[in-house]
């Protein structure tokens, strides 16, 4: 297969979803409506095409003995000797996560078309999973920091605005903005990891490495060190690491097929995602590597207990996704590569399913003894009989309460931050005040 | 000939209008006679924008307002981006709120801001520095009681900066620069609502009229005359403490605006934040620094005041609007809640909009010479992300309640669609916005 062939596989599959986008969005601003079929349909068949490009690039890839394909499609701007460059890359990490990507949005467009029809926000959520799909396209086949980041960002806001879907309810507009502010401090990390490459190594294209392309390291290696930790704090809000993870299980509020996409497959494993192309970090900085190793595993080990004593479905299995993200994590700060893309496709083809069974769990469960002729037996315990009694309770307490850690990111961290914006109030308020005379004050109290 | 000063042609264009709109027997009428108008002064703007630059550069053509050079295209897009503001200023304003008399007093505002354009010289710029602010506080002291009490507490704060300008245009015409640039510093410093001598602006915009408050602030007349008189002092230890009070506007303003309780507030925030980015970055001494600054201008005029009209808009349909708890429905005002999140997640940097061109300039234009203050510029722009989305869902979700407001109006939608789509055109062509967003001069004295 030709080079040009190759690298129009590899564009198409972040075009086709774009093009999706704006096909609906730029109609539908102007009064377009669309039928549910046509827009299910449409997207699925973009997303098909996008999995199939993707798909075919990676066999070619393989077949071909070639380590990547490099396509260069421009550049967006330069200013002096700064320049945005569009450059996309198919390599073994890239090509088979856009595939896996491509083709779980298009079965979950095909999905949702009965799952939420006649829903009023049918429309929404389709033209927010063609944007999300063309975001991830964006993250996996990038072929510079510069360009995950701008995938990232419309990741994130997809995401929050998936979790708010039912807006007229207050609490899942209150969950999709705790997941933005999480992603968006987080996201701090990586504009900071992308300005700090730009300074001390002068780009952040994925330049070279085993077994694919990753991010080329700075030389002095404190600044390495530093950007490591940058791209490590970045990953651990998308992927709900601890102490960060708190946002997870409320995401849940959104519909269920973009649960499913979204903390049960893709968008969660984005921060893996981010790991494994910083990977010449890790390896050459055992800071950065072991403090990924102690973060994930935390993050298993807090999953895992928290997730005992969830009462829903959709919690005890958003705490099943943090155990198993945290699994990932912590097999790529051992230093491991293909195992953890192996476990990211493995584990959110089996969590997307579950969770889009979740709704029917019911059901599911009383098809099963009626297939079996008797009632099932619960789960063995196998931790009551290691854990010691005195254990048991503190760790039964941490669970209910999911390791303390919403009450500490609300009382420590939001508290502080109100605290101190509330005397940032009454200074300004003072010197208002004092500035522009009663007048300026009447109306003027610390908010 | 007719294009030699554009600027002022606008400016002039724009007061004729405003009596042609003074006549008018409506504010409704008034509103669209002034929208059409400024249409077809933008399409006269832009064609002028054009032949600047296709024009081969015609060396009899001198001075501020010649075109075929890198500085009228400058001159050229400022105007463009004016009558953008215009048409935000005027199409949004809410009939009830912006009679006939104050929508003359956006176009005498606009007129004035365009007129800077037109000149270079100090004392001139001082002498529409007054003429702004004396019709602001015309147009607030005919409003009535609440109207007299701002324009006291406004010319509280603007009065020192207005004889500052003054002293500083002497100075530099009897050859004291360095006073004279300290002068102005401080002038623009209470002009753009830096930090310390902010306080008039969250008043301004809490209880004048909308449109009138945007015509004043949007512009960003200080900047323009920090552009064409003060760029001598980059690189000094003056330009170091305006580019640190610039940080601190950003982060504070940003950390303020999320604490607000009260939209219109909220967004005063984020402006004075985003006035802050751009003090910050005009002190840069690099090129990439210094067009990142002036593209967030840009932005700021765009996406900012298109937030702050919609949300005029907004508050005419269901009265003054608080942040405490989600009290809108997203079905029921679909344009104007897409507009509402383009337009504020544009002014902090969405992907594919002018601002994300404009956010990823100035951090990397500043990390050399500035990198701890870098690294604070993006946690305000993060900041300022969670603000424009806590707003978003306070105003337009939450509840099923309809009270029967309407969406957009025909007028209203037109004006938005302009206005976002100048910002995804711009987008596209950012390297030539980008190469055109400073005036010659300024972009030389790059290292």
């Amino acid at each position: 297969m030709s080079d040009q062939i190759l690298a129009g596989l590899v564009a198409s599959a972040v075009a086709l979803p774009l093009l999706g986008f704006v096909m609906f969005a730029l109609p539908a601003w102007f009064g377009a409506r669309f039928g549910e079929r046509f827009v299910a349909g449409s997207v699925g068949l973009l997303f098909t095409c996008s999995s199939l490009a993707s798909g075919l690039a990676f066999l070619a890839l393989v077949f071909s003995g070639r380590s990547a394909i490099e396509v260069p499609l421009g550049e967006w701007f330069s200013v002096g000797s700064y320049g945005f460059h569009w450059t996309l890359i198919g390599d073994r990490l890239s090509l088979p996560f856009a595939w896996f990507a491509a083709m779980l949005v298009g079965l979950m467009a095909a999905f949702s078309r009965r799952y939420l029809h006649r829903e009023a926000g049918f429309f929404r959520f389709y033209l927010m999973l063609v944007l999300f799909g063309t975001g991830v396209e964006l993250v996996v086949l990038a072929g510079s920091l510069d360009l995950v980041f701008v995938g990232w960002e419309l990741v994130g806001i997809t995401s929050a605005l998936l979790i708010a879907f039912f807006h007229e309810r207050p609490k899942p507009v209150e969950h999709g903005l705790r997941a933005f502010i999480t992603y968006r401090l987080c996201d701090v990390g990586l504009l900071s990891a992308v300005v700090w490459l730009h300074h001390a190594v002068g780009h952040t294209d994925f330049v070279s490495g085993q077994p694919w392309l990753q991010l080329a390291v700075p030389s002095e290696g404190h600044h390495a060190v530093w950007v490591g930790f940058l791209l490590l704090f970045a990953s651990m809000g998308k992927s709900a690491q601890v102490p960060l993870g708190g946002w997870l299980p409320r995401a849940m509020e959104g519909p269920t097929p973009s649960s499913a996409i979204f903390y049960g497959a893709i968008a969660i494993h984005l921060g893996p995602y981010l790991l494994l192309r910083a990977g010449s970090i890790l390896d050459q900085f055992p800071a950065v590597a072991w403090t990924t190793f102690a973060i994930g595993s935390l993050t298993a080990l807090h999953g895992s207990i928290v997730g005992r004593v969830q009462t829903d479905i959709k919690s005890s299995l958003a705490y099943g996704s943090m155990t198993q993200v945290g699994l990932i994590v912590a097999e790529i700060g051992l230093g491991l590569r293909v195992v953890p893309l192996v476990h990211i496709i493995g584990h959110a083809a089996i969590r997307s399913l579950e969770i889009l069974r979740s709704p029917s769990l019911l059901h599911d469960h009383h098809y099963l003894e009626e297939a079996v002729g008797t009632r099932t037996v619960r789960t063995p315990r196998h931790s009551e009989g290691v854990i010691p009694r005195g254990l048991r309770s503190w760790l039964y307490r941490y669970a209910l309460e999911r390791g303390y850690q919403d009450g500490f990111l609300r009382e420590v961290v939001v508290g502080s931050f109100l605290r101190f914006a509330a005397v940032l109030g009454v200074i300004d308020s003072a010197l208002t005040g004092w500035i522009g005379g009663r007048d300026a004050v009447e109306e003027e109290r610390p908010r | 000939m007719i294009f030699v000063s554009l600027p002022l042609l606008i400016a002039v264009a724009l007061l004729v209008l405003g009596q042609i709109v003074s006549t008018c027997d409506t504010p409704r009428r008034a509103r669209r006679v002034a929208v059409t108008a400024i249409q077809v002064l933008f399409a006269v703007a832009l064609l002028g924008l054009l032949i600047s630059e296709f024009a081969p550069p015609d060396p009899t053509l001198r001075g501020p307002g010649a075109l075929g050079g890198g500085s009228g295209s400058w001159r050229a897009l400022v105007s463009c981006i004016h009558l953008l503001i215009a048409m935000l200023a005027v199409g949004l304003a809410p009939v009830a709120s912006h009679p006939v008399r104050t929508l003359v007093g956006i176009l005498r505002l606009m007129a004035i801001a365009c007129a800077f354009g037109a000149t270079e010289a100090p004392l001139l710029l001082a002498g529409l520095w007054a003429a702004g602010l004396l019709v602001l506080l015309r147009e607030l002291r005919a409003s009535g009681d609440g109207g007299v009490r701002l324009s006291g507490v406004l010319w509280r704060y603007h009065a020192p900066s207005l004889v500052l300008a003054v002293v500083g245009s002497l100075a530099f015409l009897v050859g004291w620069s360095s006073t004279g640039a300290i002068c102005w510093l401080v002038a623009i410093a209470v002009r753009e609502a830096l930090l310390g001598a902010h306080g008039w602006l969250p008043l301004l915009f809490s209880r004048a009229p909308l449109g009138l408050a945007v015509a004043f602030v949007a512009p960003q007349s200080g900047f323009y005359c920090h552009v064409v008189m003060l760029q001598d002092v980059s690189g000094s230890a003056v330009a170091h403490a305006f580019a640190f009070l610039g940080v601190a506007t950003a982060v504070i303003g940003a950390m303020l605006g999320c604490a607000q309780t009260e939209a219109r507030r909220a967004l005063a925030w984020l402006v004075i934040s985003q006035t802050g980015l751009i003090a910050f970055g005009l002190e840069n001494s690099s090129e990439v620094g210094l067009t990142g600054a002036a593209l967030s201008w840009q932005v700021l005029g765009l996406a900012t005041s298109g937030v702050v009209m919609t949300l005029a808009a907004l508050q005419a349909r269901r009265g003054l609007l608080g942040l405490d708890r989600p009290q809108g429905s997203f079905a029921r005002t679909p344009r104007m809640a897409v507009s509402f999140l383009f337009l504020g997640f544009a002014s902090v940097g969405l992907p594919f909009t002018l601002g994300f061109v404009a956010e990823d300039l100035l951090m990397q234009g500043s990390v050399d010479e500035f990198p701890g203050f870098g690294l604070a510029l993006v946690f305000a722009t993060a900041l300022n992300g969670i603000n424009v989305l806590r707003c978003f869902f306070a105003l337009f979700s939450g509840t099923s309640e309809h009270i029967g407001e309407r969406d957009l109006t025909r007028l209203e939608a037109t004006v938005l669609t302009a206005v976002m789509a100048a910002l995804i055109v711009g987008a596209a062509l950012a390297g030539e916005i980008a190469g055109i967003s400073l005036p010659d001069v300024v972009k030389s004295m790059g290292p």
